[in-house]
């Protein structure tokens, strides 16, 4: 029965990819993980830790070696199925600019129903539908180049919308954005999936964002190195800084104290997590 | 400088000419650009110039942007005229110096060619002022949609796909190349002076880069493409669907009666 | 004398159009010989027309920009010698490689500088060192090298010239805590070996606090703060008030003041955080509620 609560599952996968910062091939071997519906994933990992990679295996544009990716039960290698599965999972990658194909916002944002072949009224009301979900309606007509980086996000993300995904992989989409446009996508993703309960899995190297999610995957070479709510994940400060990753602020200064010999509750990854923790221990005193 | 290209760019505005179907508006583009030159004598290249500057003001795009157009390009025109002048041998000899000579037929000549280049820029600077980038593509897919009963349905809908991606990454592409410009410029790279030789060796630091971002963006883009369901635009439908409407009836007719005046006034006169 | 002096600065771009747009406005500043200075701000904010005043990439529309004194547009004609003099390195570096070898990159500015030949190798030799990039990375195509190292050539490029002043344009864009972590301690390296003044623009208030001595937070074009880490970073709720992240420790201490405990002010690294913290939380110095 676990199937269906699976979106995705990737069953003892085996993929060659080439790590861009070591500069060789590494190797994604016997790799499994399910990704549960309706729920926000994030991996983390450094350059090259095989995160991209794994993101372009969910829905079919790298396909395993050996071993099985389904998304929904449907195999990504089938290729009678590439369509049906892209439209299932939608891909929103870390350059805005190279992503987007029209002129016109609206024109873009409706390629993707437009490939789909859906009628003309039924492809405009689900294009009015995303821009709203993304709040950049009122820039419907706008040329894509004239808009900010994070407003350029959010049209790729709405044009990934409009087909209607169950899921949205997000491949570091806010590497190139400044703080104003990560908070954006950070906050038009959320609400996704919230408020439409579409299942993200976002693959990022920033700690906050995946401070944010349900669930962290910590990723090394190819390998799951954590695995776990952000709490579990970020109590592992030793192992998180060894794969050559951070961890928040406040989890950082709560394992010094730690450290130190201060008595201090574990899995604290917010700021106001840490302020009570702290005021706590500090009028104890 | 590089920005200050206006041919080809859309003026958005609320005009007649707005309004009409891209398709339409290509069409009779074609249609007047061949009656330019059908027009032979002064009454008929008459009436199509004052007809293009009854469309120039319905267009409600500023005359200064025309304006700008023909003064980018008048060297083109005048050395175009003074060709004419010197080629045509008919009429009264006006003038003789070493082998040329100027005659009046030389210079009715010179003119005609002058106001027809002008009529030609004038048209086009209308069609692309008053459609939107997406809107011409669109309208010339369409209009060349009959191709695929001859095999070349995928052959149309590439080059369109292609115009489209050019028009959105034309910008993109100015942006970054004065950006690797002022990077290699920090360098120490002198782009403005010397020969052409020495310029355009210098150009290379630029060029290059922009070359590899390029095919880069290529990539993604097609990857991009790929993920939305992409596949060579079979089975594709449009949001927009194009309808040829009233205002398309009307300036399809006046277009036609300004044809056949054309007609009328080159036998008549 | 100050080294760079920015007196009355003030650009608009596409001025008499209407495009027209204020970019800075009445920028006052100073920096001295072999200070660190963090630069932030939002997008928009000015800094990036601000940083390209200083090498003459742009040209004020009104106000000047005083190398060692001296107007740099004095001569319009010896630009060049600032660019030399204050070295550019811009967002995203890696985009500007061309040359055959890596080693050909790093030459660029030194050649443009009409450098003899032994000098050039060794200033790229020396810089390569200094950025990390071995003897047989140098031989490779700048193409074939990864993203990091990509980075760490474009930055030599720039390091080569030996510019006095040294600005660079958020250098850890895009990349992960390792890699970040490492071009900071290169740049580090490189004021500490030449003397240099070295402007750093970055989104990250916890890396500028990392690294920086001097804070100039832009907004609106205008210079909202310039002054000592310390001082800048003392008062989070006014940079808060911009829209700037304030480092999450900072954060945490004025949580912790606002509970009414007696916590210092002035925190920004986790580092300072423990050490502020620990004797309060061992010898029970804590405000008792």
């Amino acid at each position: 029965m676990n199937n269906m609560e699976n979106i995705i599952e990737l069953k003892d996968v085996c993929f060659e990819y080439y790590e861009e910062d070591q500069n060789k091939t590494a190797i994604l071997e016997h790799f499994s993980l399910n990704i549960q519906k309706g729920s926000f994933t994030a991996v983390l990992g450094h350059n090259g830790s095989g995160k991209s990679t794994l993101a372009k295996l969910l829905n079919g544009l790298n396909k395993p070696v050996s071993g099985q990716v389904l998304v929904e039960g449907m195999d990504t290698a089938d290729e009678k199925k590439e369509m049906d599965i892209r439209r299932k999972v939608g891909m929103v990658f870390q350059n805005p600019d190279n992503q987007l194909v029209a002129t016109i916002v609206e024109e873009d944002v409706a390629f993707g129903p437009e490939n789909l072949g859906l009628a003309p009224d039924e492809i405009r009301r689900r294009v009015d539908e995303a821009l709203k979900a993304v709040r950049m309606y009122d820039y419907r007509e706008h040329a894509p180049h004239k808009l900010s980086g994070g407003q350029k996000q959010r049209v790729a993300i709405a044009g990934i919308i409009a087909m209607e995904p169950d899921c949205i992989v997000l491949d570091e989409p806010t590497a190139m954005l400044d703080p104003r446009g990560r908070a954006e996508v950070m906050e038009t993703i959320h609400r996704l999936n919230r408020e439409k309960g579409i299942t993200i899995v976002l693959i990022t190297h920033y700690m906050d964002e995946a401070a944010s999610a349900d669930r962290v995957v910590v990723m090394d070479t190819g390998r799951i190195v954590l695995d776990g709510t952000p709490k579990e994940v970020f109590s592992q400060v030793e192992t998180i800084k060894a794969v050559g990753l951070d961890v928040p602020q406040p989890t950082e200064l709560v394992y010094e104290l730690k450290k130190a010999g201060i008595d201090l509750p574990d899995g604290i990854i917010s700021t106001e997590e840490c302020v009570a923790a702290l005021t706590g221990a500090l009028r104890e005193e | 400088m590089l920005k200050d290209i206006t041919l080809g760019q859309f003026f958005p505005a609320k005009s007649p000419l707005h309004k009409m179907d891209p398709r339409g508006k290509l069409l009779l583009l074609i249609l007047i650009i061949v009656f330019i030159f059908v027009a032979g004598n002064a009454f008929s290249l008459g009436l199509v110039t004052v007809f293009l500057i009854a469309a120039m003001f319905l267009s409600r795009v500023p005359i200064k942007i025309y304006l700008k157009n023909i003064k980018s390009i008048w060297v083109i025109i005048l050395l175009t005229a003074v060709l004419n002048a010197l080629y045509v041998d008919e009429g009264t000899v006006l003038c003789k110096f070493w082998v040329f000579q100027i005659t009046t037929g030389g210079i009715q000549r010179a003119i005609f060619m002058a106001v027809r280049i002008v009529l030609l820029i004038l048209a086009s600077a209308m069609l692309t002022y008053s459609t939107t980038p997406t809107a011409l593509t669109d309208a010339i897919e369409r209009l060349l949609s009959p191709l695929k009963y001859i095999g070349l349905g995928t052959a149309v809908h590439t080059l369109a796909m292609m115009m489209t991606i050019a028009l959105r990454f034309i910008p993109t592409l100015i942006e970054e190349t004065e950006k690797i410009m002022n990077a290699q410029k920090a360098r120490g790279a002198d782009l403005e002076s010397g020969g052409l030789l020495k310029r355009m060796k210098a150009l290379l630091p630029v060029l290059i880069p922009l070359l590899v971002s390029s095919f880069r963006r290529a990539y993604d883009l097609a990857e991009a493409m790929e993920c939305r369901c992409y596949n060579g635009g079979k089975g594709r439908q449009r949001m927009k669907q194009l309808h040829f409407g009233l205002v398309d009836l009307f300036g399809g007719l006046i277009s036609l009666l300004v044809c056949a005046g054309v007609i009328v006034l080159n036998i008549l006169l | 004398m100050s080294l760079v002096t920015v007196k009355d600065l003030s650009y608009v771009y596409s001025p008499d159009t209407p495009f027209a747009k204020t970019a800075i406005t009445d920028v006052n500043l100073s920096f001295e010989k072999g200070e660190m200075i963090g630069i932030i701000g939002h997008t928009g904010s000015g800094k990036s027309t601000l940083i390209q005043h200083l090498n003459g990439l742009i040209k004020p529309t009104s106000g000047q920009v005083l190398l060692d004194g001296k107007d740099i547009w004095a001569e319009p004609k010896k630009i060049r010698e600032v660019r030399f003099r204050v070295g550019l390195v811009f967002q995203y570096p890696e985009y500007q490689l061309f040359a055959d070898t890596a080693y050909e990159d790093i030459a660029f500015g030194p050649k443009n500088m009409g450098l003899p030949e032994e000098e050039i190798d060794r200033r790229v030799r020396a810089t390569a060192r200094m950025v990390g990039v071995t003897d047989e990375m140098l031989e490779k195509s700048p193409f074939d090298l990864s993203g990091g190292e990509k980075r760490r050539v474009a930055i030599a490029g720039v390091m080569a010239m030996e510019p006095e002043v040294l600005v660079l344009d958020e250098p850890t864009a895009g990349l992960d805590p390792a890699g970040r972590d490492r071009i900071l301690s290169r740049i580090r390296e490189y004021r500490e070996q030449t003397g240099a003044t070295v402007l750093l623009v970055s989104h990250s208030m916890e890396d500028t606090a990392k690294i920086a001595e001097k804070v100039l937070v832009m907004n609106e074009g205008r210079v909202f703060r310039f002054g000592s880490v310390e001082e800048v970073y003392s008062q989070p709720e006014e940079l808060s008030a911009i829209g700037l992240n304030v480092p999450q420790v900072t954060r945490i201490f004025v949580g912790l003041r606002q509970n009414g405990l007696p916590v210092p002010g002035g925190v920004y690294t986790v580092e300072q955080a423990k050490d502020a913290l620990l004797p309060l939380l061992r010898k029970g110095g804590g405000a008792d509620a």
